[in-house]
This record gives C-alpha cells, sequence and structure tokens, in this order.
C-alpha cells in the first residue's frame, strides 16, 4: 500500500519534471521579470515601512496614478504604430483649463457641457495630429512637438496667462466622489485599461495598428487603411489626455496651464519599461500597466521612506533603462 | 605576366546546399573578364568570397601569387581587390568628394579634415577618368551611372588591382552606357583586372576579353572573348534541366479575367495592355528594372497611375488602392516578402487572416475561431509547415513564409492573382511546390499574371510570356513558341533589345 503510494508520488513528481524543466521555468521568469520585480519591490517596501502595505496607501497611488494611466493608454496605441505622441502633457492642460474656464461660466447642472467640451478639445487635439502625420506625412516627432507647443499656449491664453482658481465644488465631484471606498477616476482607469486591453487583442482596429506598426508597406498591400488607423490612433490618444486634464483639474480643483507638463515622457517611460518597441509593432496594455505600477509603486515607497524627490528621479532614471536593457535582453534570448 | 588572381577549385555550400561547384579560372592584369550566368548560377557567392565576405569550403585564392587561405574584407582590400556592388551605398547627402573619402579622410594633424586637400585630390581622381563632375556636387545630384562611376573610382582609389563589377550596367540607361565602358576600358589602360557580371550580350561583345559562364553553381564554360558567340553563350547559361519542378498546365477558360487597356504608369511612359483570360497563366518576362513589377503594383493600387482602364471580368476597377483591389478580387504576392508581404513579429494566423479581416468582424471584433478555421484551412490547402498557426511568420523558412503569403488568397472570391518574382529566395523543394500551388489556383479559375526573372520558370509555368524592357512590351511568346528549343534564347534577345530569332 505504501509502496503503491510512493510509486504514485514519484510519478507525480516526474511528471510535473517533464513539464517544468529548468529551461521552461526559466523562460517563464525571464518572461514575467518585470511582475516580478515589481512584487520583490512591494515586499521590500512592505518590510521597511508599514504604511507601506495598508489600504490607504493603496487608495492614494490608485489616485494619483489615474490621470496619468489615461495618457500613458493613449500613448502605448501611438507607440506601437511606431510614432509617438509628445502633446499629451499640453493637451492635459488643454482640457483642464477649459474644462475650469467653462465651469465657472455655466451654471452647476450643465457641468457636464464643459467636461463634455474639454474632452472634445483634447480629441481634437489628436484628430489634427492624426491627420497631419497621415496626411501631410510629418513625423510624428515633429507633427506632436508642434502641438505640444501649440496647445500649451492655448492653455495659457484661456487663463489669461494664470491659474484658474475657486472652481465650483461640484466639479471637485469628479475626482472626489467615492465608490466602495476608491476614487471615481480609479474605476475610470481600470475600466479603460480593460477595455482597451481587449480591444487592441480582439478588435479589428487592434490588429490593424499592430499590423501598421509591424510592417506599414506590408500592411497596406494587404488592404490596410494605414492612414486612417493612424488617424484613429492618435484621436484616441487625444480623448484619453483630455479626460486625464478633466481629471485632473477636479483633482486640484484649480487651473494651472502648467498642469501636466513632462507627462509625455513619464507615459512613455511606463510604456517602453511595460516592453513595447519605440520601433511600433510590439507591446502590450497590459505591459504599459505593469509599467505604470512599477513607476508608481516606486514612487510612493521611496516617498513613506522619505527619500528626497531629487534622489527619486536618479533612480526612476536607472530603472527605465535597466527595465528596457533586460526587455532586449529576454526578446534576444527567445529568438535565439 | 603572372596572373592577378588564381581561382582553384573553389567549392562552397549553404546548409548542405552545393553553391559552387568545383571552380577554377585565372585572371591576368589587365584583361576584362565577363561572368555571365542566370540568377542563382552562383555568381554573386563568387564576388563575396573573392572580397572576403564569405569563406569557401574548399579551394585555393591565390592573389598575385600569394596563397590567401583566410581572406577577410580587410585583406583582400589590402591586396588589391575591390568590388562595386549591384545595390549601390553611397551617401546621398554628402558631396561627391566626402563620398570618395569615407573611410580614409586626409586629416591634419589635429585630426581635423583637410576639405580643400580633399576636394583639389578627388578633383584629380575624377579627371584621371575625363570626368567633368564637380567634387563638391551632393552625391544625389548624379545621375545612377555617374553614381555607379563614382563608385568603381572610389574602389579604384585604395589601390584596385583587381575590381568586381556586380551587374555595373542593369540600372543605368542605355545611353549612359557608354560613359561606363569608356571607364572600364581607362581602368584596363592602366593594368587594373576587371570581373564583371552583365546580362548584355553586347557588351559581352564590346568590351571582354574573356567569357566566364556559370550554371547551377558551376563554370560551364571559360573562352576567349573573340571565339564566344551570343548563341553559345546563351546556351551555356541556360539548358538547366527542368522536367520534373513544373508541372503539367490545363487549358485556360474562355473568359476574360483581367483586362489592362492603355496603363500609362507615369507621364510621358509607355502603355500597356494585355488581357488574361480565366485559368491563364501570364508570364512577364524581363530583366531586373525592366518595368515588371511597376506594372503589377499599379494595377494592385500600390502605385498611381497616369491613366488607363483595368477591368476584373467586366466590372472597372478604381486604381490606386489596395482595398478597392481586394474587394474586386485581386490579390498580390509582392516582390519584396519581407518589406511588403508579412508582418514578420505577428503570427501566422494575424497574417493569413488580413487581406479578408471585413470577412471575419462582429461589431469590430475579431471572431478568432471562424479565422482561424479560415486560415487552418487555406494554409492547408499550400501545404504550410509550421509548428501551430499562433507561431510568428517571422520565424519560418522563405518557402514557407511565401505559403502564408499565396495562401491567404485562398478560399474567398478571389479573381485575379498578381506574383512578383513568387520564387525568390526559396529553395528548389519548395519551388516545386509553389509552382503546383500556382497551377491549381490557375485551374480553378484564377486570371494568374507573373512576373519572373527566372526565366525556366517564365517557360515551365506559363501559358503565355509577355516579355517586359524598358516599360514597354516588347515581344509575345504562345504556348507552342514556349516548347520551342529556342524559347529561352528568345526571351533572352527580346530582354536585352534584339532581334528574336526565326526558328
Amino acid at each position: 500500500m505504501s509502496e503503491k503510494l510512493e510509486t504514485k508520488a514519484t510519478s507525480i513528481i516526474e511528471g510535473f519534471r517533464e513539464k517544468w524543466t529548468t529551461a521552461k521555468i526559466v523562460d517563464l521568469l525571464v518572461r514575467n521579470s518585470l511582475l516580478i520585480v515589481i512584487l520583490l519591490v512591494m515586499v521590500y517596501f512592505a518590510t521597511q515601512n508599514e504604511r507601506f502595505a495598508s489600504l490607504g496607501n493603496l487608495r492614494a497611488v490608485l489616485i494619483a496614478a489615474a490621470p496619468f494611466a489615461l495618457i500613458a493608454l493613449g500613448q502605448t496605441i501611438v507607440i506601437l504604430t511606431g510614432g509617438i505622441d509628445l502633446s499629451v502633457g499640453s493637451v492635459v492642460a488643454l482640457g483642464a483649463m477649459s474644462a475650469a474656464w467653462l465651469s465657472l461660466r455655466l451654471p452647476p447642472e450643465q457641468l457636464w457641457l464643459a467636461i463634455l467640451i474639454a474632452v472634445i478639445l483634447g480629441t481634437i487635439a489628436g484628430v489634427i495630429n492624426g491627420l497631419v502625420i497621415a496626411y501631410l506625412d510629418v513625423p510624428p516627432f515633429v507633427a506632436t512637438l508642434g502641438m505640444l507647443t501649440a496647445a500649451s499656449g492655448f492653455a495659457y491664453v484661456i487663463g489669461g496667462g494664470a491659474p484658474i482658481n475657486g472652481l465650483p465644488a461640484e466639479f471637485a465631484i469628479i475626482a472626489n466622489a467615492k465608490i466602495f471606498g476608491f476614487q471615481l477616476p480609479v474605476y475610470m482607469m481600470l475600466g479603460s485599461f480593460i477595455i482597451m486591453a481587449l480591444v487592441m487583442r480582439y478588435s479589428a482596429f487592434g490588429l490593424r495598428v499592430y499590423a501598421v506598426g509591424g510592417n506599414r508597406t506590408a500592411a497596406e498591400v494587404a488592404g490596410v487603411n494605414a492612414k486612417r488607423t493612424l488617424v484613429q490612433v492618435y484621436t484616441l490618444s487625444g480623448f484619453f489626455a483630455g479626460i486625464s486634464g478633466v481629471v485632473l483639474a477636479s483633482r486640484v480643483g484649480s487651473g494651472p496651464p502648467s498642469l501636466g507638463v513632462g507627462y509625455e515622457l513619464l507615459a512613455i517611460a511606463a510604456v517602453v519599461i511595460g516592453g513595447a518597441s519605440l520601433m511600433g509593432g510590439r507591446g502590450t496594455v497590459w505591459g504599459t500597466f505593469l509599467g505604470l505600477i512599477i513607476i508608481q509603486t516606486l514612487g510612493n515607497g521611496l516617498d513613506i521612506m522619505i527619500v528626497p524627490a531629487y534622489w527619486q528621479n536618479v533612480i526612476n532614471g536607472v530603472v527605465i533603462v535597466s527595465a528596457v536593457a533586460v526587455d532586449v535582453w529576454a526578446n534576444r534570448r527567445r529568438t535565439r | 605576366m603572372a596572373p592577378v588572381l588564381v581561382v582553384k577549385a573553389l567549392e562552397k555550400s549553404f546548409a548542405g546546399v552545393p553553391v559552387l561547384k568545383q571552380i577554377t579560372f585565372n585572371v591576368e592584369p589587365g584583361e576584362v573578364v565577363a561572368l555571365a550566368g542566370e540568377n542563382g548560377a552562383g555568381k554573386s557567392t563568387l564576388f563575396k568570397i573573392l572580397t572576403g565576405q564569405l569563406r569557401p569550403d574548399r579551394g585555393a585564392i591565390l592573389v598575385d601569387g600569394q596563397n590567401l587561405d583566410h581572406l577577410d574584407t580587410k585583406i583582400a582590400r589590402e591586396l588589391g581587390i575591390g568590388i562595386v556592388p549591384q545595390e549601390l551605398a553611397p551617401y546621398p547627402e554628402l558631396a561627391v568628394y566626402e563620398n570618395l573619402f569615407v573611410g580614409r579622410e586626409l586629416k591634419s594633424r589635429l585630426g581635423l579634415l583637410k576639405r580643400s586637400e580633399m576636394i583639389s585630390e578627388a578633383k584629380r581622381m575624377l579627371e584621371v577618368f575625363g570626368l567633368s563632375i564637380s567634387p563638391t556636387a551632393k552625391m544625389k545630384s548624379l545621375s545612377t551611372a555617374y553614381t555607379q562611376i563614382v563608385e568603381i573610382v572610389k574602389a579604384t582609389t585604395w589601390g584596385a588591382k583587381l575590381l568586381l563589377l556586380d551587374e555595373p550596367t542593369s540600372s543605368i540607361p542605355e545611353h549612359e552606357v557608354e560613359r561606363l565602358h569608356e571607364i572600364v576600358r581607362a581602368l584596363k589602360g592602366q593594368g587594373v583586372a576587371m570581373v564583371y557580371t552583365t546580362h548584355r550580350m553586347s557588351e559581352i561583345e564590346q568590351l571582354a576579353d574573356r567569357v566566364l559562364v556559370m550554371r547551377d553553381g558551376m563554370l560551364i564554360m571559360d573562352s576567349p572573348a573573340a571565339e564566344a558567340t551570343p548563341e553559345a553563350v546563351i546556351t551555356s547559361m541556360i539548358g538547366r534541366d527542368l522536367g520534373n519542378l513544373f508541372p503539367s498546365l490545363p487549358k485556360p477558360g474562355k473568359n476574360i479575367g483581367l483586362s489592362v487597356e492603355d496603363l500609362v504608369l507615369e507621364k510621358g511612359g509607355p502603355s500597356v495592355s494585355f488581357e488574361v483570360r480565366e485559368g491563364e497563366i501570364l508570364s512577364l518576362g524581363g530583366l531586373v528594372g525592366a518595368g515588371r513589377t511597376e506594372i503589377i503594383e499599379t494595377i494592385y493600387g500600390i502605385r498611381k497611375a497616369e491613366s488607363g482602364l483595368v477591368k476584373v471580368g467586366s466590372q472597372l476597377l478604381q486604381l490606386g488602392s489596395p482595398r478597392k483591389a481586394i474587394d474586386s478580387g485581386i490579390a498580390i504576392v509582392p516582390e519584396d516578402r519581407k518589406g511588403a508581404g508579412l508582418i514578420l513579429q505577428r503570427s501566422i494566423t494575424e497574417n493569413g487572416g488580413l487581406p479578408r479581416l471585413k470577412d471575419y468582424l462582429f461589431a469590430g471584433f475579431v471572431r478568432l475561431r471562424i479565422r482561424k478555421q479560415a486560415v487552418t484551412k487555406s494554409m492547408d490547402k499550400v501545404a504550410l509547415r509550421s509548428r501551430s498557426l499562433d507561431q510568428a511568420a517571422g520565424t519560418l523558412s522563405g518557402g514557407n513564409q511565401q505559403k502564408i503569403v499565396i495562401g491567404r488568397w485562398l478560399g474567398g472570391d478571389t479573381k485575379v492573382l498578381l506574383l512578383d518574382e513568387p520564387t525568390r529566395g526559396v529553395d528548389v523543394g519548395a519551388r516545386g511546390e509553389i509552382y503546383t500551388i500556382i497551377r491549381d489556383l490557375a485551374a480553378s479559375g484564377l486570371s494568374v499574371v507573373l512576373a519572373s526573372s527566372d526565366t525556366p520558370e517564365l517557360i515551365g509555368l506559363s501559358h503565355r510570356v509577355l516579355v517586359v524592357r524598358e516599360g514597354r512590351i516588347t515581344g509575345e511568346l504562345k504556348r507552342d513558341e514556349l516548347d520551342d528549343v529556342s524559347a529561352q534564347e528568345n526571351i533572352f534577345r527580346l530582354s536585352s533589345g534584339q532581334e528574336i530569332l526565326n526558328a
């Protein structure tokens, strides 16, 4: 009886060994290296300071991440086509300023109109980017650099060069209303990520984005309208930036025209840490999500440990480059 | 005088497939040697070995009597072997003199460029060849012929004793060829030996001292140019056993599947007209750069047409949009498989389903199961060999990649299939399979247009061959004419602008 049990146990172990060869396990670890690093970082912070692993802290991290996550989401799709959207930070400011300006001039019950117009303005900025890039063949870097400057200019024009303060209390609801303990933008962020992950994975649009980014000529030969896809992609990026602007203005409770400065670079960092290639065609929404988590977790953990902000920047810089270096190495290993 | 180059029993294989077999020849100083042979005969491999880019498996190379066991690019250059590749790689934004001096710039002691010296030196170098090009002109302002000449000058300034020219005249218009010939003669006068590949018979007669002909990796002919008639050269180049590679062709149908009427590709260019019946394989032959690809890409809408009509069946096609072409039943297998055929990092399923993506959609989302079924079915038809359909297309062999590019058009209502060099870079085994697939597609009623620079392919696989030269159709060979022994030679003659032989 016990012998039988023993042979059974050995056969299970043997079976396990066959299924999980060392090579396979190493491959699995390499493939999920980013996730592992995140977990290690979290465990480390949790052991260093008990405040880190608290619900309150999770809430704080998530709400801080939300506006920035929305931009990174748009940026992911742009980068998948081999492009880049430098204008998102300024479009955030444009969205925030227009929402703030309108909220002071519209009656409280028409607040939705202020939000809608702000989002539409962001979307229009994206459409312009897309049209210029797709139909005038202006390189994305240049086109969106132009939009960065122009949208920022508009943001200052709206505020007359000064922040817009004293926003109505109703406006603050957008960013501060809580459902099950978490603020509304947290749900917007999670919802957008899930929807876009599904869209990129299962929709025709998603496939076309990967195709255009992977090989534009081949995509066009196969009948993909690459120009239209590009316009759609930049439009989406502008749309998300617009929403992000509204959320930020509501959270800050005012409309400073300098809002969102430098966000584009943080968003790009999250995307590339997540394994996307700036050459296009490679990367995922899930990867960007992980990239965001690592940036936010690190920032939050270091804050709690009272590491000075300037040192945090140094650490962030090292993280960006090492994450991509590891990713490049892992890919070479896989295709060896 | 001792030969500048001695090649003895040179052998080279790629993955067990021999590409050079027992190659032996000498080149004397100041000798001009024409190297003829069809695509894939092994000319490029030979050049790569002589310039040290590839190692031979066996055999010896002697330069100036010196045995070279391990030639690498640096040693080859130091010994005076220069090459002007077919694909020129100039720096178009830099000046002519900068192009000439890249890699061996004249520098002052401080490491600064001595531009004025380089300019006057470049001027002198160009004058040796009687060229009046300004050394400060931008490279991109020169014509192809002059770009080629500057590349030749560049190769000689390293002190080349032996110059290898890979199809120097293939991309040069007729009236500029003489310029290049003058340069060749000038170099010859300086005692530089040259080996050049060419497709032009007239060039062999005018320039060469000696003719080498390669076929299937072997040196078939080595004789003084005076003794080599064009007929003898062509017979040596071709005459490969084609019997078993090509499937038999069924009779084409009666209805016209594709008609092209007065299609003008560019302003002032020649117009092209032809018709393809259902079930017919019509081939476009001609030299590289003759304009076959352009015709195919214009029909498909990748290129804009200047004027003309294209009809699929009786339906007029709106030119200029691949999407419209696909929707009216035209399929393409582009020349550049990696550049225009596949998205290499994506899976077989995604690549396979891309042209007919519309058929698999529901509310913008891909119905994965239906797509997978369709792709599986069409990939089975082309006998694709892969581990799974989720494999990235880039991980497959050239032949299997090409099967995806062809196979993805099966199953839908494809009426016209445009094939551009469908077997380029495909090994012989897979070639046979691809020929059978093409034949079967034609047999199912498709009108097939096949552009190829592989003459045996044209003869073995077509109902009719149109020969294209400088953008216009210069001749047509029907099936009975293709069966004639003179077929290869006639295609060759039409391609290179000669009179057709009367059988």
